[in-house]
């Protein structure tokens, strides 16, 4: 028994000591989504590069948001790319850290909204999307937020629910069109409430919009710009909307989880993912907008991105606190107004 | 069979460890989760919970859809396997087979099935148009009679394959002799059959109740989030708002939803055997 013991644990020695000299790792936290391509584009091409093991988790913000505050006294998850106002909670929790930005030469090439964009130093944006209502351009006209509660489009619209990405911007440029756009929200959603017999479907997948379109279920419904490829292959006149109160979307950023023993890796990874070249492939397979300006892609690409200094510039983000700090009072006010 | 009853005891051991340990100690562990708070034990949760207007709407559509699907399945049921009972045994082997078939096939693709056929352009709309029963396409989707038939045609096989089983069981001469004695079509099944089968629509019954209760795919595809059930308020309270107090508290009240369908139904089947 006591031979067995020893050897078990010598055995268990070696195997540590060699995983050890083998290679570091990175433990790297991001959305689930096209991680086929971000393995082919961004993963395999950084091991090559340093030398290194990435483990790649994924799932919901929520979920990982969960895990890393679980994890908190011994982190194990490194770098994390979340939403912006999901930064600012993982920030006010003690989560993360203070982002180098000299460690990070592609810093200067970025666009001025994604350096900073919680103004506290602790995330950067590597992409964002615009929001806006795609439409049949044969049975309607959309030229504002407004629309989609007009008489128009009565029966014949879906919305996001308050607790997805697109909900809270689409109220924020409801409330925008109303002319009361408050924090709270609570005229765009009490409009949206007045209407919700005229509402097809409050909407928690945008993959489900392009059926119901399809099936001539509904004319209208706002929308991410990461899903409007999948619209423009139908074989129906959809069109983009441009209303005359402006777009609206999402930011996300990478943040430097706090207490991290690979900061210093973490902090090249962000940097590769940054990089020019990265951040063009990855726009080129219509996976993320490119957040690095010197990203040139051909017309027929940047039509399925956010894309340009005109576009980026003109985006009505919610700021990161507003979204945070009203979150819970949004669902209440919406579960009270719409939810029944 | 045994010699002693600590041998049979012994034998069951295994079994009986692995349940405690992979499903009652986590099941406890989740439940206990909504009976504290802060201070201690408490049914704070649950009071919170339902004095929601929301929640209280939510719990209302979930035991009343359940409830009409378990009706409405009984129903058909009945009138489904009276009548395959009395096919001849191969006619009797291909009913059956059929009424298995959907059984087979991923409530996924089934429930994504009746978004194509009850959409406005689907065929149920067609029919209504042609016949001119309306001239507008009815919205289907995303209301409580999307939600109704999509958990209807998702459970009605369990009740009629219940009642299949349970008429086979049922005394050959029963209804003949019934007849025989004067008694009408309605008295022969409220006299005759329901007593007799009342095994089967108790199973029956709380298969089709408990799965309306706690189908997820069905009610989030057909009903979205204007027709919340507690099964996708579960979902939402998870995902959405990272809430396992609410989730513990919904998972509870699911629990006793169908523990108490079932006593019901074996009361009133209990009850009619009396009288």
């Amino acid at each position: 028994m006591k031979k067995i013991l020893i050897a078990s644990t010598a055995l268990l020695l070696i195997g540590a000591h060699g995983a050890s000299a083998q290679e570091k790792t990175l433990t790297i936290s991001v959305y689930g989504f096209a991680q086929d391509a971000f393995k082919e584009l961004v993963y395999d091409p950084f091991e090559a590069k340093c030398g290194c093991k990435l483990v790649v988790e994924t799932g919901n913000s929520v979920e990982r948001l969960a895990k890393m505050e679980a994890n908190k006294a011994n982190p194990v998850v490194d770098m994390a790319v979340v939403s912006m106002a999901d930064a600012l909670s993982a920030t006010r929790a003690g989560l993360i850290d203070k982002i180098d930005t000299s460690k990070l030469s592609n810093f200067d090439k970025l666009y001025d909204i994604a350096k900073d964009p919680n103004g506290d130093g602790m995330s950067i944006g590597y992409t964002f999307y615009a929001t806006s209502i795609v439409y049949r351009s044969d049975k309607v006209e959309v030229t504002s937020w407004a629309d989609l509660l007009g008489d128009k489009l009565a029966g014949h619209v879906a919305l996001p629910n308050v607790t997805t990405n697109q909900g809270p911007p689409t109220l924020y440029m409801i409330g925008e069109a109303l002319g009361q756009n408050t924090p709270d929200l609570k005229a765009a959603i009490a409009a949206v409430g007045e209407k919700k017999d005229d509402i097809v479907t409050f909407y928690v997948k945008s993959s489900q919009l392009v059926q119901l379109m399809q099936q001539e279920e509904i004319w209208a419904a706002p929308i991410g710009r990461f899903s409007w490829e999948g619209f423009t292959k139908m074989d129906l006149p959809i069109k983009w909307a441009t209303p005359k109160e402006g777009q609206t979307g999402g930011m996300n950023v990478m943040v430097l989880a706090k207490g991290s023993k690979n900061q210093d890796l973490a902090l090249q990874f962000m940097d590769f993912w940054l990089s020019t070249e990265i951040q063009t492939a990855l726009a080129e397979k219509l996976v993320d907008s490119p957040a690095n300006k010197e990203v040139k892609v051909s017309p027929e690409i940047a039509e399925n991105l956010t894309y340009g200094e005109e576009t980026v510039k003109n985006l009505k983000l919610i700021p990161s606190a507003v979204a945070l700090d009203n979150r819970e009072a949004w669902l209440s006010e919406w579960n009270a107004k719409v939810g029944q | 069979m045994f010699h002693n009853r600590a041998e049979a005891l012994a034998l069951a051991l295994p079994a009986a460890v692995f349940a405690a340990v992979v499903f009652l100690a986590p099941v406890v562990i989740l439940l206990a989760e909504g009976f504290r708070n802060a201070d201690g034990w408490s049914v704070s949760a649950y009071s919170g919970f339902l004095s929601d207007p929301l929640n209280r709407t939510v719990f209302l559509r979930t035991l009343r859809l359940g409830a009409a699907v378990t009706v409405v399945a009984a129903v058909i049921g009945y009138a489904a396997a009276f009548a395959i009972v009395n096919l001849p045994p191969k006619g009797k082997g291909r009913m059956i087979g059929l009424v298995v078939l959907p059984l087979m096939i991923s409530p996924v693709a089934r429930t994504y099935a009746w978004i194509v056929i009850l959409g406005r352009t689907g065929i149920v709309n067609q029919a209504l148009t042609s016949v001119g029963l309306t001239d507008e396409p009815v919205r289907f989707l995303f209301t409580e009679t999307a939600v109704f038939v999509g958990l209807l045609q998702l459970f009605l096989p369990l009740m009629i394959l219940a009642l299949i089983s349970a008429l086979e069981n049922m005394p050959k001469d029963a209804i003949p002799a019934a007849r025989v004695l004067g008694a009408n079509w309605f008295q022969v099944f409220w006299k005759v059959i329901l007593p007799l089968t009342r095994e089967g629509l108790v199973i029956g019954g709380t298969l089709v109740f408990t799965g309306s209760l706690t189908a997820y795919i069905t009610p989030a595809i057909l009903g979205g989030s204007k027709v919340l059930m507690l099964e996708t308020l579960l979902y939402q309270r998870v995902t959405v708002a990272n809430d396992f107090v609410s989730a513990s508290v919904i998972a509870f009240i699911l629990i006793v939803m169908s523990f108490a369908a079932n006593l019901l139904l074996k009361r009133l089947a209990t009850a009619r055997s009396k009288r």
